[in-house]
């Protein structure tokens, strides 16, 4: 049997690639190892020849599918417009579903049902923050040390969902927001900065209190069938919102492809708008000040899930611009910097390699700042840069800039 | 060659050519490359060396292997097809540089064949694998032959490579044959890629040929010579005009070649082109009267009167080490080596030779390592 | 030389001892994901190997030859004729690895580099020094500079600038014993026979490339490009012959069809005229005042024949905005259809309008979708059959069709392939342009070099093209 899930890689979604091998350049796995195996392209061949039923799943191609980063650069580079991440989705799915052993059970376990679980997050978190106060993450073995590159969690642990956020005035509008699995407590204060944000522009804001994760790790991981739980609950929670605001690129990447993993997803991915493209556009009709107070120059990266799967690039630039400073470009290719959600934890290796390429780019630079708009790269990025180089989320910036000139 | 057998022998003398001085028991001018090949084949079959004859401007070059029968490309003359709207032109090896150049300049195009190698033939010029100056604009005279018909050293007529400007078909074989002085068979038939001349030439006399070529952005030729430093420019009046003044120096109209180094022993200099200035210094060292030196080439030509062998073997382990070589062009009875340390794929070369020339016959000893 | 073995180690377990087990494959996964490159056929290798260094090389070649196994090179896999698919049973020597760039030589413009090393990377490392590697094929942001040695490539630039050859001034190969030697250098005419010029475009038949001296050029002080629309692809070709035949090489003159237009600007968003039956896409490059006046010939030559719209590219980003649209053809084409079919030809440039109505008739007469991307300076087709091979006998009528639109250029004085080689693809074709004499003589290269022909069998020449039995070894 070639396929067992409904998740998997249809004939006519592999026939649209015609082998021309332009994704290979921007591929991250391709660029370290020069093998085939570890391209977009080599991929979708190994997914053919299961397609096809010449092989079966088994732990190579469970391999050659687990080293990609889903990072979907490879998408912006096909001029066929093939939808690899999706792809890549379900042939991780089938590798779930046809070789079930302890990492496929510990994969489901942890990002198909306990990230979906406030408590559980919450309790996690809990120790996380326990553990930073008591300075122990720096003995944590291998790659989950990377915990130390995290930002102090705040203890007690806050929560977003449930809440609401009023305007000074009579709002404009009302927006939904997400709050997602570990965003909340791991990066509360890029929450903040965008509720701010978002307030000063004259919006209510909502946190429907029965959302969940958005199901965008349960979904690269493999974890499909959870994953369109996450989906449906978050199609449930977000009805009636017209916009529900994301502020992670991960999660409105994943929340834009709903129409793949529930009924009446497509309908709420229409509706999702990352906090980027929102804030620039409310910059851009006059709705939030720009602040001018010279240029100070910042490095710029870019998560793989705003550049390449929402081909988010200038609004994050022209939100910077509009706090007071001229982002300066490092990578004109915007590679995966490796953080990769999991991946950092699954393959530290290339994740390493990818970390250190990225550090490089970034103080060849020589300057003090870099900015980047995902928690996930943040982390990456700190663990790999030399001290005294900032890492900063765009949108926190201009929340500083705007709160000081106001 | 008195065991020649009867039919070899009617075969040469039915082809005998009067016109050509050469000492040779056989001078023969076939008139098309098929009779050209039966020559080969005949040669072949019996052993005899054969050489080949264009014009006969590099004769007295000491790089002709004395031979028995002489192929003259005499009746092989003529223009096949020039396609001016498609800038080829498909010409016969026996055909003048002059001859062509002249027919051709009336749609102001160019084969960009050398500019002074008076009186030689496309076919010699070929086989020898010679380039003008403006190679430097143009590439060297082997990227512009498109195709080849060829009377292999077996007795074969061949064609290879293809009659448009682009091709990716098949092995190189006008490649193979150019430059390769004989010693695989006869060029026959060539097509070239041509150039349209610029609207407009100067050149211009100037100070520091290096300095020059990497201020100008594509100049034709940037030669310094013992006469002087000239830099060959092409395109509009106004480019011209503003290209001048980056160089300084006072432009003539046109393009004014320096006199070619004749002379009964001529050595070359073929080195990477940053070593010019050192090979131009050894050059003269070595006495030369005469030179002239391609800047971005890297080809020194100079004339001597005579040569002290250990200098010369020292210029030489120069020149190896830097990648390059010295050669000698004319050696005036000198019976210098002519080529120096052999390539390091002298074995595939020797078995390129074999497959070409199995029995040998063709300007035995010409190349590089006794080939 | 041939190496006995003894020790009962199979040639996998040889070659992982060699190179360690990531860099060896043997799994069926992988050889079916080598099994092919960006062209139709496909091959089966027992082996894939990922060498770093040439004396790797050296050692692969010595122990697969002695194996008596084919060996296959491979760059990127981006080649359109089969030159990297890999024989059964062969050894398939993947070269992304070797990927070093060398010795820049400013002042002589060459730099030695790894054969992995990607086209459009060379010269964007090359930005400081104001250089480029002319060579651009449309894969250049994918495709080795090894590969371009192998097929010969070409791309928009060489219709000024000359194929890969004329910008590969030595390679070291590794050769069937296992071998390593440099063939030509930077120095110029090199004495001996020019074995340099023969290893580009040998697909790999004559040895293993696995370093290049490539000719760098400079960068042009001005560029003008221009993308002029007509509303008939006859008006667009008759411009092309027309520019050439007024003695102007342009940098580039590239052509769309209206077909072809539609499929890129999907993509690109490059504003292309939608709707137009034909764009050409013309660039001159060079000192500013000379351009101008290049720039207004094609322009006026353009309106003479009818152009509806010229636009002139007024910076660096739609510049490359209006390429990436022309490079990106091929990929392009499988939004219509899940396969295609593609065709090389060149022919004389005053046969292009006539070969071109032709090759429009065939496909009208076998009633296929037809996308047309030229470079239309050099005369060198690309018509490209769009298709879903999963249609009962549409393989057979592509093929077919195609064949025709092969000998519509051979009859004009053309030739089979300008830049993409022959590989599998064009291999039974050869004998339609060469004679039995021609192909034994091709053969006789390819016998010197290789006399037990292991490296890359099948390709460029079609079975038996030696017309005598090899001699015994």
């Amino acid at each position: 049997m070639a396929w067992v899930t409904d998740f998997a890689p249809t004939t006519s979604e592999l026939d649209t690639c015609i082998d021309c091998g332009l994704c290979l350049p921007v591929c991250p796995t391709f660029r370290v190892t020069g093998d085939e195996s570890a391209s977009p392209r080599g991929r979708i061949a190994a997914m053919r020849a299961v397609d096809r039923g010449l092989i079966g799943v088994d732990d190579r191609f469970a391999e050659v599918m687990d080293l990609c980063l889903q990072c979907r650069a490879c998408e912006v580079a096909c001029p066929s417009l093939v939808q690899f991440g999706r792809m890549m989705e379900g042939a991780r799915a089938e590798v779930t579903a046809q070789l079930p052993d302890w990492k496929a059970f510990a994969t489901r376990t942890v990002f198909g049902r306990a990230i979906a679980s406030r408590s559980a997050v919450v309790l996690l978190s809990w120790m996380v923050g326990v553990a930073q106060r008591a300075h122990v993450t720096g003995v944590l073995p291998g790659a989950v040390g990377k915990v130390t590159a995290l930002r102090r969690v705040p203890l007690p642990v806050p929560t977003t969902a449930g809440h609401e956020w009023l305007p000074d005035g009579e709002p404009v509008g009302t927006v939904a927001f997400l709050a997602g699995c570990v965003m909340d407590q791991w990066y509360s204060d890029v929450h903040v900065a965008v509720i701010q944000v978002l307030r000063t522009a004259g919006y209510r804001v909502v946190a429907p209190p029965n959302q969940t994760c958005c199901g965008a790790l349960a979904a690269h991981e493999g974890a499909a069938y959870d994953a369109a739980k996450m989906a449906a609950r978050n199609v449930d929670a977000f009805a009636g919102y017209d916009l529900v605001v994301v502020d992670s690129a991960g999660c409105s990447a994943h929340m834009k492809g709903y129409g793949h993993w529930a009924a009446g997803g497509a309908d709420l991915a229409e509706r999702v708008v990352d906090a980027n493209e929102f804030i620039a556009a409310l910059i851009d009709e006059g709705s939030l000040p720009k602040v001018s107070e010279g240029k100070v120059p910042i490095a710029i990266q870019d998560p793989c899930h705003l550049r390449h799967a929402q081909r988010i690039v200038d609004e994050p630039r022209s939100i910077l611009r509009a706090a007071g400073y001229a982002p300066v470009e490092i990578d004109p290719a915007g590679m995966c910097c490796g953080a990769a959600g999991a991946y950092q934890l699954s393959h530290p290796e290339m994740s390493d390699e990818l970390g250190v390429r990225k550090a490089v780019q970034v103080e060849a630079a020589g300057l003090p700042r870099v900015a980047s708009a995902n928690p996930g790269c943040e982390m990456q990025l700190k663990t790999f840069l030399a001290d005294g180089i900032d890492v900063v989320h765009p949108i926190e910036v201009y929340w500083d800039s705007v709160a000081r000139h106001k | 060659m008195t065991t020649l057998r009867s039919v070899t022998r009617e075969l040469f003398e039915r082809m005998r050519d009067e016109t050509v001085e050469i000492d040779a028991e056989f001078v023969v001018a076939p008139s098309s490359l098929e009779e050209a090949a039966a020559v080969l084949a005949a040669a072949s079959a019996a052993a005899i060396p054969v050489s080949f004859y264009g014009a006969g401007t590099r004769r007295d070059d000491g790089g002709t292997a004395p031979a028995d029968v002489v192929v003259t490309s005499n009746r092989l003359n003529r223009i096949v097809d020039w396609k001016p709207d498609d800038l080829t032109v498909t010409v016969e090896a026996g055909v003048a540089i002059e001859t062509l150049e002249s027919e051709i300049v009336a749609r102001r195009q160019t084969a960009v064949l050398p500019e002074t190698a008076v009186g030689a033939t496309i076919g010699g010029v070929i086989a020898a694998g010679i380039s003008g100056y403006r190679r430097l604009r143009y590439g060297p005279t082997r990227d512009r032959v498109l195709q080849v018909r060829v009377a292999t050293g077996y007795g074969k007529v061949v064609s290879g490579g293809s009659p448009v400007v682009k091709s990716s078909t098949g092995y190189g074989l006008p490649r193979l044959f150019t430059g390769s002085l004989g010693s695989l068979g006869m060029i026959g038939t060539v097509t070239l890629k041509l150039w349209s001349q610029p609207l407009t030439a100067a050149t211009v006399e100037i100070g520091d040929a290096a300095a020059a070529l990497q201020g100008i952005y594509r100049p034709l030729a940037v030669l310094e010579t013992s006469e002087g430093s000239f830099v060959y420019l092409g395109g509009a009046e106004s480019q011209i005009a503003s290209q001048v003044r980056r160089v300084g120096g006072d432009p003539h109209p046109g393009l004014i070649w320096p006199e070619p180094i004749t002379g009964p022993l001529r050595i070359e200099f073929r080195v990477s082109a940053p070593f010019v200035p050192a090979a131009i210094e050894r050059a003269k060292h070595l006495g030369a009267s005469r030179w002239i030196a391609e800047h971005g080439i890297g080809r020194v030509e100079a004339g001597l009167d005579d040569v002290d062998a250990e200098d010369f073997a020292a210029a030489r382990t120069w020149a190896e080490s830097t990648g390059g070589v010295l050669v000698v062009t004319a050696d005036a009875g000198t019976g210098i080596d002519r080529w120096g340390t052999p390539p390091a794929s002298i074995e595939i070369q020797r078995r390129i030779k074999a497959v070409f020339d199995p029995a040998g016959i063709c300007n035995p000893g010409i190349m590089p390592g006794g080939m | 030389m041939r190496w006995g073995y003894d020790d009962g180690m199979d040639l996998a377990a040889r070659l992982i001892e060699l190179l360690g087990a990531t860099r060896v494959h043997t799994h069926p996964i992988d050889r079916l994901i080598y099994a092919k490159d960006s062209g139709v056929s496909s091959g089966d290798p027992a082996i894939v190997v990922l060498p770093e260094t040439t004396e790797e090389v050296a050692a692969i070649v010595r122990m697969a030859a002695g194996a008596d196994m084919p060996i296959v090179a491979r760059g990127a896999g981006t080649g359109l004729a089969g030159g990297a698919v890999p024989a059964s049973g062969s050894v398939l020597v993947v070269l992304t690895r070797m990927n070093a760039i060398y010795d820049v030589d400013e002042i002589g413009r060459t730099a030695w580099v790894g054969p992995g090393v990607i086209n459009l990377d060379l010269s964007d490392a090359l930005v400081d020094q104001d250089l480029h590697f002319a060579p651009d094929p449309s894969s250049q942001q994918s495709s080795t500079i090894g590969g371009n040695v192998g097929t010969n490539a070409g791309g928009p630039h060489c219709l000024a600038e000359g194929s890969t050859i004329a910008h590969v001034l030595g390679v070291e190969i590794v050769t069937v014993d296992g071998d390593i030697m440099v063939l030509g250098g930077a120095a110029p005419d090199p004495p001996g026979y020019d074995l340099r010029g023969l290893i580009v475009g040998s697909e790999g038949t004559l040895g293993i490339v696995t370093r290049v001296l490539v000719r760098l050029t400079e960068n042009p002080p001005d560029v003008v490009t221009m993308l002029i629309s007509f509303d008939g692809i006859g008006d667009a070709a008759r411009t092309v012959s027309d520019i050439i035949g007024s003695g102007l090489v342009p940098a580039a003159l590239e052509m769309m069809d209206g077909p072809m237009i539609e499929a890129v600007e999907n993509f690109v968003h490059a504003g292309l005229p939608v709707g137009a039956g034909a764009v050409l896409l013309a660039e001159v490059v060079g000192h500013p005042a000379g351009i101008a006046a290049e720039a207004d010939l094609i322009r006026e030559i353009a309106v003479a024949n009818a152009a509806t719209d010229i636009r002139t590219a007024t910076d660096e980003d739609e510049r490359a905005l209006l390429w990436k649209g022309r490079k990106s053809a091929f990929g392009a084409v499988a939004q219509a259809a899940p396969d295609y079919y593609l065709n090389d030809t060149v022919v004389p440039r005053t046969r292009f309008v006539e070969v071109l109505d032709e090759i429009c008739a065939i496909a009208d007469r076998y009633d296929l979708r037809l996308l047309n991307v030229f470079h239309a300076g050099d005369g060198n087709f690309h018509p490209l059959i769009s298709f879903d091979a999963s249609e009962q006998g549409m393989s057979e009528k592509v093929v077919a069709a195609s064949h025709e639109m092969v000998h519509a250029a051979i009859a004009a004085g053309g030739t089979l392939s300008g830049e993409h080689g022959i590989g599998i693809e064009k291999r039974d074709l050869m004998s339609r342009v060469f004679s039995v004499d021609d192909l034994d003589a091709q053969a006789r290269v390819r016998e010197a070099f290789d006399p037990e022909g292991l490296l890359n069998p099948g390709k460029i020449l079609p079975e038996g093209s030696r017309c005598f039995d090899r001699p015994a070894t």
